[in-house]
């Protein structure tokens, strides 16, 4: 069976026709042979029958006159008569009594012949094969009656080998003809079998060649040739414009428009179908063989634009500007890398290779990766994005970039592809805004914070002037004012040292690590520095800090900052409302800080102007302000949006206008980390 | 005892007051705020009072306002910011009889003091008495008590009889009790560009520290200048004038 499947094509075609043809031929020589040998023998006994007939009709009188001579000249004349000769082995003739009255054999009658065939009284003939003289014969008898007495008996003997002879050259042609018959046959069916093995094994060399890369072969066929020659020369100008065709065409569905011309019909993945499927012209084989030219050229096209995109994919890998790395998706082992990379981070290609991605970004590999880590078969369509993720260059040296990764298959691996982007001078533009804008916000305080200043700086000065005052009088001081004016000296420096170093604190550049702080710090803070000049401009200021609040992750100043610009918008937002409704009505700025939706809550709600609905939600853009020119940049509320958002934090505007302004921020909850709390 | 009353939203401030003024043997009146300082001003009257400017609900300038309208002869002395001409300004407009810079000085605390009890003492807090003299062909007008719109004719006066007397040299010497308001420093100003037009040098003395830095301010320096006695501005205008 296994032998029978490696034979080629042709040898099966062959090998199943050759044993279906033999075993016709003997079904038919059987057939034949049962059929002919039957029949031949029976006409021949028939044949024999009738002569022995013919005698015994002849002979009656010459019986009955025991005419011997008439009776063997009968007997020779019937045995000799034209063809019989070879047939007829012998004649003679018997009466009743069995005695033999004449016989045409040339030697001594055989007497056993006398009885071995007898009539029955009943029976017209009677047949038995004999021997006679050692030759096999068919021994024919038939009864002379004369009236209803049998008189005689006529005995024919045909000649056995004779008929076999004849049956033996019968079948012998017959045999000769089937064979011919069969051998045309295998020849029509090795001529058909080679016409289609032929292609067969060409397409296979075609298609080895092929595999190996040789896109340069051409079907070769001779029914093939007509409609192939006359293609041929401009086969490369037909690729070109085939594959022009398939841009335009490609570009059309992409682009959408509906007024591209008109493609022709039947078109199949974007190419028109008849670039592909020709009138067929000639047989299946000139067909396939004119597919197959066609299959070659679309591989050609398609392999050109394969090596097309890959060469555009692979210069967009190599001179990318931004690192890109491919990862294994399950151990982050370093695949590839392009030179942005190398340059990037410092490395060398082969140094890079083999290296966990997790030592690049060690404090960030889990938010990156986690993704694809958890899932067996990611989507390919998850993207994950990470910003500000803090990286380290050969040698430790730490910066920032955002990280977009996505699963994909690198030499049949599962992959993902990740590229980093190099934001550290973005952070660090954002950190001089952030800083510049704190700076104005700190002139725009000074002469608050200068006032807030000459406060303690006056008692204290008042103090040491008394002191002097008594010294100089020599007089006594009464203890108990002396304890009054020192204690009250001491405690005002303390003041003025606070507020200075909340100054400093609020006009330091924030570190880039966030802390653990409780949102009332900041809140504090600010007011520590505004609280004088807003109770000065007789805004009523209002806290309401719950002291149970949860740490939030964050920067006390940046987060200063952020209340710092809300709390001045709620002041200039009540001093324009006092320009229309005077200053008789008590105005009030609100703060509160609570939990919301185990979330950490502040808000700053103040009784002013309220924000027009047109506005509302340009707020938050930067350089968008209502004040007047060079009151503001506008980039307040932009830049505490900006803060708000990088602590995952949200703000929240409900405004009413001549009611109000609410702005709720809301931050997560930073968990205390595990180890800490173990500890406590 | 002679009452003075304190008005500063700053506790630690009136303590230091209370001590301060105590030795000096004032009745020290002290208030909190703006409302109860009027509340507690007109039930005692102190001749003097010492009020901040910037104090939150009614401020330092409605203080001065009601009291100059309850009692016009009381001496307000506002204390401001350090450096805060401008609001030293407006308070003399609003006819403030001295300011004391914070913080505050026992020189500047005691000078204006001292001014105070001057004024009060010449009875004539509230208006000005101007006479001209000369002293070797130097015109010296003395300025005495508040310089005010109501002292334009006297000033005037003055300086058209010196003008006729052919005076190109002139001394301004005010007295330990004057003080000015915003139309006084107007009228001033207008003296003092027209005597330029018409080449006379002016020499001003005898002003205290604070008005000082005032007159600097508004550009009085730039058509006379200041000096601390009358002897130096006799000896630095003589020597101009010789030179002329």
């Amino acid at each position: 069976m296994f032998r029978l499947h490696n034979l080629s094509f042709r040898n099966k075609i062959l090998f199943s026709t050759l044993i279906t043809m033999f075993l016709l031929s003997a079904g038919i020589a059987l057939a034949t042979r049962w059929v002919l040998v039957r029949n031949m023998t029976s006409e021949l006994e028939l044949r024999g029958i009738a002569i022995a007939q013919s005698i015994a009709d002849l002979s009656r009188s010459y019986i009955l006159t025991r005419d011997i001579p008439n009776l063997v000249s009968l007997a020779f004349d019937a045995a000799q008569l034209g063809e019989r000769k070879p047939l007829i082995a012998y004649i003679f003739i018997v009466d009743t009594q069995s005695k033999l009255l004449a016989h045409t054999f040339t030697r001594p009658f055989p007497e056993e012949l006398l009885d071995v065939n007898a009539v029955a009284p009943e029976q017209n003939h009677s047949v038995r094969l004999i021997h006679v003289f050692d030759n096999p014969a068919y021994d024919i008898a038939v009864p002379v009656r004369e009236g209803i007495y049998q008189i005689g008996t006529i005995h024919v003997g045909l000649n056995k080998k004779h008929i076999d002879h004849l049956i033996a050259k019968l079948r012998l042609t017959f045999l000769g003809l089937i064979s011919a018959i069969a051998t045309i046959f295998v020849l029509i069916i090795n001529w058909l079998s080679k016409y289609i093995s032929k292609p067969i094994v060409q397409f296979t060399r075609m298609a080895d060649e092929i595999s190996r890369g040789n896109l340069d072969v051409q079907f070769d066929f001779p029914g093939a040739s007509a409609g192939k020659t006359a293609s041929s020369p401009g086969r490369e100008k037909d690729l070109d414009e085939m594959h022009c065709e398939i841009t335009c065409f490609a570009g059309a569905m992409r682009s959408g428009r509906t007024d591209a011309p008109p493609s022709p019909s039947g078109t199949r993945a974007g190419i028109p179908s008849e670039f592909l499927f020709r009138q067929p012209v000639g047989d299946e084989v000139v067909q396939l063989a004119e597919a197959f030219n066609n299959m070659i050229r679309s591989i050609k096209l398609y392999r050109s634009k394969l090596r097309e995109s890959e060469e555009k994919y692979r210069s967009l890998f190599d001179s990318g500007p931004d690192p890109i790395f491919v990862l294994d998706r399950a151990t982050f082992e370093i695949l590839d890398a392009n030179p942005s990379a190398e340059r990037t981070y410092g490395y060398f290609r082969e140094e890079l290779l083999g290296k966990s991605f997790a030592e690049l970004v060690p404090e960030h590999t889990e938010e990156i990766l986690y993704n694809f880590h958890c899932r067996e078969e990611p989507d390919e369509e998850t993207l994950s994005i990470s910003q500000k993720v803090r990286t380290y260059r050969k040698g430790g040296i730490p910066f920032y970039v955002n990280v977009h990764a996505c699963p994909t298959i690198y030499r049949d691996r599962p992959a993902i592809i990740v590229a980093t982007n190099d934001v550290t001078q973005m952070i660090e533009k954002d950190a001089q805004l952030v800083q510049a804008s704190k700076m104005t916000a700190l002139g725009e305080m000074s002469s608050g914070v200068a006032h807030e200043l000459n406060q303690p700086l006056n008692s204290i000065k008042m103090g040491s002037e008394f002191l002097r005052m008594m010294i100089e009088k020599e007089g006594a001081v009464p203890p108990d004012q002396l304890h009054t004016v020192v204690d009250e000296m001491s405690s005002q420096v303390d003041r003025a040292s606070e507020i200075i170093s909340t100054l400093r604190e609020f006009g330091r550049k924030a570190e880039l690590v966030e802390e653990r702080l409780n949102i009332n710090r900041p809140i504090r803070g600010v007011f520590a520095l505004l609280g004088q000049q807003l109770s000065l401009q007789n805004i009523h200021v209002v806290l309401e800090l719950d002291d149970a609040l949860p740490p939030i992750l964050a920067h006390n100043n940046k987060l200063q900052q952020v209340l710092f610009n809300l709390v001045t918008n709620a002041r200039d937002a009540i001093n324009q409302k006092r320009q229309t409704v005077g200053n008789a009505v008590l105005q009030t700025i609100r703060i509160r800080s609570f939990m919301e939706n185990d979330r950490v809550a502040v808000s700053v709600s103040d009784s002013g102007t309220g924000i027009p609905e047109h506005i509302r939600d340009k707020i938050f853009e930067p350089f968008f302000t209502t004040k007047e020119a060079g009151q503001g940049m506008g980039l307040g509320l932009s830049i505490t949006y900006g803060i708000v958002r990088d602590y995952g934090g949200d703000i929240e505007v409900r405004s009413e206008e001549d009611v109000g302004t609410t702005f709720k921020l809301t931050f997560p909850v930073h968990p205390v980390p595990a180890e800490e709390s173990r500890r406590r | 005892m002679k009452k003075i009353l304190v008005i500063d939203d700053e506790k630690p401030t009136l303590t230091m007051f209370r001590l301060f003024l105590g030795v000096y043997g004032f009745d020290v009146l002290t208030a909190e705020n703006g409302l109860e300082g009027i509340e507690i001003f007109e039930k005692e009257r102190p001749p003097i009072v010492i009020t901040d400017i910037k104090m939150p609900g009614i401020d330092g300038f409605e203080v001065l306002r009601r009291i100059k309208e309850m009692s016009p002869e009381t001496d307000v002395i506002v204390v401001t910011g350090h450096g805060d001409m401008d609001l030293a300004i407006q308070a003399l407009n609003l006819n403030a009889t001295d300011f004391i810079n914070k913080p505050i000085q026992k020189a500047a605390l005691d000078a204006a003091l001292s001014r105070a009890e001057e004024r009060l003492k010449s009875a004539r807090a509230c208006e000005s008495d101007i006479s001209v003299r000369t002293v070797d062909d130097v015109g010296i007008i003395d300025i005495l008590g508040n310089l005010n719109s109501r002292s334009e004719p006297m000033l005037l006066e003055a300086y058209e009889t010196l003008t006729r007397e052919g005076r190109d040299r002139i001394i301004l010497h005010f007295d330990r009790s004057f003080s000015v308001n915003g139309a006084g420093i107007a009228i001033l100003i207008q003296l003092l560009t027209e005597s330029k037009k018409r080449n006379q040098s002016v020499a001003v003395c005898g002003l205290p520290e604070n008005l000082r830095k005032v007159f600097s301010m508004v550009g009085i320096t730039r058509f006379a200048r200041i000096f601390d006695s009358e002897g130096d501005a006799m000896e630095s205008i003589r020597q101009a004038g010789s030179g002329n």
